[in-house]
């Protein structure tokens, strides 16, 4: 192995930026990491360049462990997407660079400057400034540069991003012809998917400082295990069903699960179609899975082919995360693509060559308290997680380093054998709780202090505003039959209802989705048509829904009446985020539900879901 | 070039450009051409031998002499630190650095007399630290090393401020590249930073020799005017128009004129010259 990682890890004031990255790259290899801009993947080659220092894990470098070692005694060479060619120095000089440095002699520099020079195709422009090569031949010399004295191990940077498509295409495939001749171990790091498919022999996709997904491009692209993977590396449709017997129930559709991507009896599986695997004909055809008859929505031209997608009526029990549909869309959408120059009917039957199923979803719950950060309410939390199918992550939070220990000591006594991972930090509660937020992916966070304690208390109001991950409050309710979704009209109104309606189908409850009006008048249209759209999106989820407005003086009191009255087991609100008008929360309808209601409430930021 | 050529296209004419212009000189024939010129004429008046006898007196002489080394010192010690601070402000972020980024720029806004008046409360016979100094027999003010002091700190930032915004625009990655490559710090900086820092190494240098040869104000507080051995060619001129010889004083005054032209001329053609490099 040329390169081996081994829980590598980075943070920036505070966040992690790399989180524990294991990756072994083979003598040889051209290894692409891919993501996009901020997901980590240029700190991961700074890493192992010695250009950035590592918080956490180790490097090897041709089995020799570098992790502490400068990057001038690491051997590895680098290039930039900004190529950095010395100004002051001709093209042999910027690659005879790292020979000089070394003492080599004048005679041999020259020679291997040359050398290298008709490696790269620039034969006879050596004696040329950086402001006389165009940005192509500039890159072309960096990478000669980097080559110069035989390095173990290449790293580029989005060595093409500066470049035109035409050049780029070019000096991508003379690039992967080099490091093919030279067998040299690469990485290259690029946010362009089309880029890793054509050079890389292995991807690495990245994503919040994680490598989530590894392998060669076509089983990337055409069997992904992850969501992400699938979204990222191309178009398709990815919708979820349930599992019935070893196979995905889509719809009317069983589509077969492979043995390979286990899914438990009754669970959602997510199946992935990509664009080329839908076709499209004017019968039905026999022998072929079929999504229902479907309208063209969208046509555009991309070249030899033709991008369309198609709106096809709603299937039972089934959703669709991707392309995320537009609030209070009805149907699914379908991606195609057709070639160029067939004729794109108007109405089609959508049929299917060939889909894959992504590995099983499972949610995630954060447990924390808050207010002492050292009594996370995990027994109350856990009815909710046996209901979701969700694994929890209970966090815990002392004020010092060596509290810390026992608190995760004490954790563990009491936790260990029912959560499925336990993090402790030193720090203040709510700040170490934002930075866990931050750092990664839940899909919920069960705090367990009753809502008035927690909004009396000011940076726990704060975190309620400015949280980005939905809060479910007083969660100690043995089962969940009712969920009241309380609306607003526009942008608040949407997430709420999207992560109610996730939770309320999960959780296989009722929902009410609920709008105060304040005078006794039947309520607009636009109301009217706004709660029409949210019971749409939560049919989507496959959820059973009502929409019911009440007339009260004001939409705290309105809220509780209905609450009480139909004996709901979770209220759901919105949080109009960090913008609400005063700090003592007063006026603020979110935090008022939380101080007057002891039953399980689910706050919702503006833009999670 | 042909920017040039459009910029002055976009004007509707000659004629319409006529009166501004003339308005400009008549304004800075006044204020800055005609004392230019004065001087000149005041410097020859008496003919060219008078002229070349006044540069010739042995007090005109030392003075001139004695300008030129200071603006030499003055200028290779602030090239050597200027540049150093503005590496270390450029690459180093450390608590405080705003704050002493402002400080090292503060020597522009002080009045040059203050200058000179607080290293007279430092390093004077009754200053701070010259007080401790005095018993080993050592006294840098009224003496050469003073007025050295004296211009150090008056043109400390005209390096740094020619150096420094270059480091800013210099991507880190030429010296990652270097350091990727093999290269040690020291010799990343002589062979990547040094030589992309040429230009604002050479201006940063006309400027700081040009204030130097210049300096009064400060240079008359620490020098204590002592003729033949600290007095600056700006001193001697004030001296020499005190007591009233001011064929003498014009002469001096006429050559260090001649001096900043000079400089000023290598400085223009220089920035010219760099600005044309850029662009091409």
């Amino acid at each position: 192995m040329s390169i081996v990682l081994e829980g590598l890890s980075k943070r920036f004031a505070g966040r992690a930026v790399v989180e524990n990255v294991r990756l072994e790259i083979a003598d040889g290899e051209l290894f692409v990491l891919l993501g996009a801009s901020g997901s980590g993947k240029s700190t991961i080659l700074r890493m192992i360049s010695g250009l950035a220092s590592c918080d956490g894990g180790t490097i090897q470098l041709m089995g020799q462990d570098v992790t502490d070692l400068a990057p001038q005694d690491r051997g590895v060479g680098f290039v930039f997407q900004n190529y950095s060619i010395f100004q002051h120095m001709t093209a042999a000089e910027n690659i005879a660079f790292g020979l000089r440095i070394r003492g080599v002699s004048r005679r041999e520099r020259r020679k291997k400057s040359e050398e290298l020079l008709d490696l790269v195709g620039l034969g006879g422009l050596g004696d040329r400034y950086a402001k006389e090569l165009s940005g192509g031949q500039q890159q072309r010399v960096a990478l000669a540069r980097a080559l110069a004295y035989e390095p173990k191990v290449l790293l580029l940077d989005e060595p093409f991003g500066a470049l035109d498509v035409k050049i780029r295409t070019q000096l991508r495939r003379s690039f992967r012809e080099i490091q093919k001749r030279l067998g040299v171990t690469t990485v290259l790091v690029t946010h362009d998917q089309e880029e890793a498919f054509e050079i890389a022999d292995r991807i690495g996709v990245v994503e919040r400082g994680r490598l989530i997904e590894v392998g060669r491009p076509e089983e990337l692209y055409s069997k992904p295990g992850s969501l992400f993977a699938a979204t990222f590396l191309g178009a398709g449709t990815v919708l979820v069903g349930r599992s019935r017997e070893g196979r995905a129930e889509i719809g009317p559709l069983a589509l077969e699960i492979p043995p390979n991507m286990p899914h438990r009896e009754g669970e959602p599986v997510r199946v992935l179609i990509r664009p080329e695997q839908v076709e499209l004909s004017e019968q039905a055809v026999p022998d072929q899975p079929a999504l229902g008859r479907g309208r063209v929505v969208e046509s555009s031209f991309a070249g030899a082919l033709r991008r369309v997608r198609l709106r096809v009526p709603r299937l039972p029990r089934t959703r669709q995360v991707s392309p995320s549909l537009p609030y209070g869309e009805e149907g699914l959408l379908i991606e195609a693509a057709l070639p160029a120059s067939q004729q794109i009917p108007e109405e089609a039957w959508v049929t299917l060559k060939g889909w894959s199923i992504l590995q099983q979803p499972s949610p995630s719950l954060l447990v924390a308290d808050p207010l002492t950060g050292v009594r996370p309410p995990v027994e109350p939390a856990r009815p909710v997680a046996a209901a979701l199918g969700a694994s929890i992550v209970v966090l815990g939070v002392a004020e010092g380093p060596e509290p810390a220990e026992s608190l995760r000591e004490r954790l563990k006594g009491e936790f260990e054998s029912v959560v499925s991972e336990i993090r402790v930090r030193a720090g203040h509660p709510t700040e170490q709780l934002r930075e866990e937020q931050a750092e990664n992916f839940y899909d919920l966070i069960v705090v367990g202090a009753t809502g008035g304690q927690a909004i009396r208390n000011t940076p726990v109001r704060r975190f309620i505003r400015e949280a980005s991950t939905p809060l479910l409050f007083n969660p100690a309710r043995e089962e969940f039959r009712r969920v009241l979704i309380c609306t607003a009209v526009g942008e608040p109104g949407k997430s709420d209802v999207r992560v109610g309606g996730w939770l309320a189908g999960r959780l296989g409850a009722r929902v009410t989705l609920l709008h105060i009006s304040r005078d006794s008048s039947a309520p607009p249209r636009w109301i009217r048509a706004h709660l029409d759209q949210g019971i749409a999106t939560l049919s989507a989820f496959d959820v059973e829904a009502e929409a019911r407005v009440r007339q009260a003086p004001s939409a705290l009191e309105g809220i509780l009446m209905e609450a009480r009255h139909g004996d709901y087991d979770l209220v759901v609100v919105g949080v109009h985020g960090p913008r609400a008008r005063t700090v003592t929360g007063r006026d603020d309808v979110t935090l008022q539900i939380l101080d007057s209601s002891n039953r399980p409430v689910l706050v919702v930021p503006e833009d999670s879901g | 070039m042909n920017a040039r050529r459009k910029s002055r296209g976009g004007h509707s004419g000659r004629g319409s450009s006529l009166f501004p212009v003339s308005v400009l000189l008549l304004v800075l024939l006044p204020l800055l051409l005609m004392p230019l010129a004065a001087v000149f004429v005041f410097a020859l008046k008496g003919g060219p031998l008078a002229f070349w006898d006044a540069v010739r007196s042995p007090e005109a002489q030392f003075a001139l002499r004695f300008s030129l080394l200071i603006a030499f010192g003055t200028t290779l010690v602030n090239a050597v630190l200027g540049t150093f601070a503005a590496y270390v402000l450029a690459k180093h972020r450390f608590w405080g650095d705003r704050a002493l980024g402002v400080v090292v720029n503060l020597p522009v806004a002080i009045p040059t007399v203050v200058v000179g008046t607080s290293l007279l409360l430092l390093w004077g016979p009754i200053g701070l630290l010259g007080k401790m100094l005095v018993p080993l027999g050592l006294q840098p003010m009224f003496r050469p090393l003073g007025v050295l002091l004296a211009h150090l700190f008056v043109t400390f930032p005209y390096m740094l401020g020619a150096v420094k915004p270059v480091l800013d625009e210099l991507e880190t990655t030429y010296e990652e590249a270097a350091y990727t490559i093999g290269a040690s710090r020291w010799t990343t900086f002589r062979l990547v930073l040094l030589p992309a820092l040429r230009g604002g190494l050479i201006t940063g240098a006309l400027l700081t020799f040009a204030h130097s040869l210049g300096e009064f104000g400060a240079t008359v507080m620490v020098s204590g005017n002592l003729r033949l051995k600290t007095q600056t060619a700006p001193l001697y001129i004030f001296a020499q128009f005190e007591a009233g010889d001011i064929a003498h004083a014009n002469a001096i005054a006429a050559v260090l004129a001649l001096l900043s032209f000079t400089i000023f001329f290598f400085l223009f053609r220089f920035a010219s010259r760099a600005e044309r490099q850029e662009a091409g």
